[in-house]
């Protein structure tokens, strides 16, 4: 077993997430990325190339376990071995895969399945549990296993440095986040996660995909309202603008709604440590007032970021997780529940930007088009991943079935279009 | 008055430190976007400008070519700084 064998902080979290996530009958906490192929791959060429990484990396089929320091235990000769399986296309294949739940706790970390589309392509659907790796290091991975000719990362690399300070300075900084959370309750925001208990613990996600025209246009509409490097930024102002609308069509009324925008830990040029999550969370809150328009959000968003970097508040949400690691686990997984029971955020976004460009051909057979499918907690219900794929823009728009039927996500889906093209 | 020299060093000394891999070889003309420059990193580099010379660049300024990469970065925050003294 490597010597990186400890979960860090974020890592912790997304345990206790897939822990609660299954008790509410949910899946779990994992993710998917997708590759559209232009021509079938061999299960067996696969299945060898894995065999390579299994031995490279045994992080691949660990158990997490532990109590008071949870760690990646090495795995057993019986444990398994990450599942090829082999599908026929149908419409309802990807929703179906995307809600079996993935066995991490008995070493199942991941799997592919293989899906033959009619004109002899194929889907290769792989999944993995978020406590493995972040969507960032998932990109990257998925390349190493469809491209030998890339190079293999320190499977004991170190994560960033973060800052070294006396116990007592952790904790202050640590409750600047809990501090924030407290002021957020003066309005209290109230997400669509619960709104139909009844409903069946399924996500479901339908993929927006825009063309070089669409994508250049939404680009142009970044630019002019949040400058040349806020194509993030214009993305979650449309995306919580339109929450926003959605609530008021349901009449479901919010006193504020809660933006937990993940900022990736990973130096900039570098992506080891592979299997880890390093990211963290910079909470923004909107009041109704900041949502009548994209510019207003955009000005809302931008003052609370700058707030937050003044004053330490990423620092801050790591100390806070890396803390929390050193509750005993029942303890931690009680406190996630009670995050979970009140409202901590009403929309889960990710942003990753441009997918990672070694993702070209995948055992030889070129790559046509890529989707990531992020989990979503059931407490927001509602979910966006943006990213990028050979300069093309796509989202996937998530929802559970608690929040929100499927016609009610489309429409969301098609509205969030609508305004990504003409703010 | 700060020398625009010095600016870049100290602009270069943070982004080494804070925004990119110590392995990366980021210099003072690399390309800042090209090199996953991105929108955090941004407001991070413009607290740092904040907290170390007392100016807060105006949106007005932040431009593609104003943050092409540091050298300019720095030209930028050095009028900036000229043209507030009396």
């Amino acid at each position: 077993m490597a010597a990186k064998n400890s979960l860090n902080g974020c890592d912790y979290l997304m345990l206790g997430f897939d822990h609660e996530l299954r008790r509410r009958g949910f899946a779990g906490n994992s993710c998917q990325i997708i590759l559209e192929l232009a021509a079938p791959i061999s299960p067996d060429a696969l299945c060898r190339r894995l065999d390579t990484l299994l031995a490279a990396y045994p992080i691949l089929r660990a158990r997490p376990g532990g109590l008071l320091w949870p760690k990646w235990n090495a795995p057993r000769k019986s444990d398994p071995v990450p599942e090829i399986r082999t599908h026929r296309h149908d419409a309802e294949l990807r929703q179906r895969l995307f809600n079996e739940p993935i066995t991490s706790n008995h070493g199942e970390q991941m799997r592919f399945d293989l899906v033959e589309r009619d004109g002899g392509k194929m889907d290769v659907i792989f999944t993995w549990s978020h406590a493995l790796m972040d969507a960032r290091s998932a990109e990257y991975f998925v390349a190493l296993v469809g491209r030998e000719d890339l190079p293999m990362p320190d499977a004991n690399a170190k994560p960033p440095a973060r800052p070294r300070l006396p116990l007592r300075e952790r904790m202050k900084l640590a409750w600047k986040n809990i501090h924030q959370l407290d002021e957020f309750c003066k309005a209290a925001p109230r997400s669509l996660g619960a709104r139909r208990p009844e409903a069946p613990g399924v996500v479901r996600h339908r993929v927006e995909k825009f063309d070089a025209a669409e994508t250049e246009r939404i680009r142009a509409h970044a630019t002019k309202f949040c400058g040349p490097f806020g194509a993030a930024q214009f993305h979650s102002a449309v995306g919580v603008v339109e929450l926003h609308q959605l609530h008021q069509r349901l009449a479901f009324p919010s006193a504020s709604y809660v933006l937990p925008i993940p900022v990736a830990l990973r130096p900039k040029g570098r992506v080891d440590p592979l299997f880890s999550n390093q990211i963290i969370m910079l909470m923004i809150q909107f009041l109704p007032a900041h949502l009548a328009s994209v510019a207003d959000a955009v000005a809302e968003q931008r003052r609370q970021t700058e707030q937050g970097m003044r004053s330490g508040l990423l620092d801050s949400g790591v100390m806070l997780a890396e803390l929390f690691r050193f509750l005993p686990l029942p303890l931690y997984i009680a406190m996630v529940k009670q995050g979970l029971r009140g409202e901590i955020c009403s929309l889960f976004y990710g942003d990753t930007s441009a997918v990672n460009p070694a993702v070209t051909t995948f055992l030889g057979v070129p790559i046509e088009d890529f989707v990531h499918i992020a989990s979503i907690t059931p407490s927001p219900g509602v979910g966006m991943v943006f990213y990028y794929f050979r300069g093309l823009l796509r989202v996937t728009v998530e929802h559970s079935s608690q929040a929100l039927t499927d016609e009610e996500a489309a429409e969301f889906s098609a509205r969030l279009r609508a305004r990504l093209l003409d703010p | 008055m700060v020398e625009p020299a010095q600016i870049e060093t100290d602009l270069l000394a943070f982004v080494q430190r804070e925004v990119f891999a110590a392995d990366a070889g980021v210099t003072a003309d690399t390309e800042l976007v090209p090199a996953g420059f991105d929108s955090m990193s941004l407001v991070r580099v413009l607290v740092f400008v904040e907290q170390t010379y007392g100016l807060w660049i105006p949106a007005s300024e932040i431009t593609g070519d104003s943050l092409r990469n540091l050298r300019a970065l720095a030209g930028t925050v050095a009028r900036l700084l000229q043209a507030r003294q009396p």
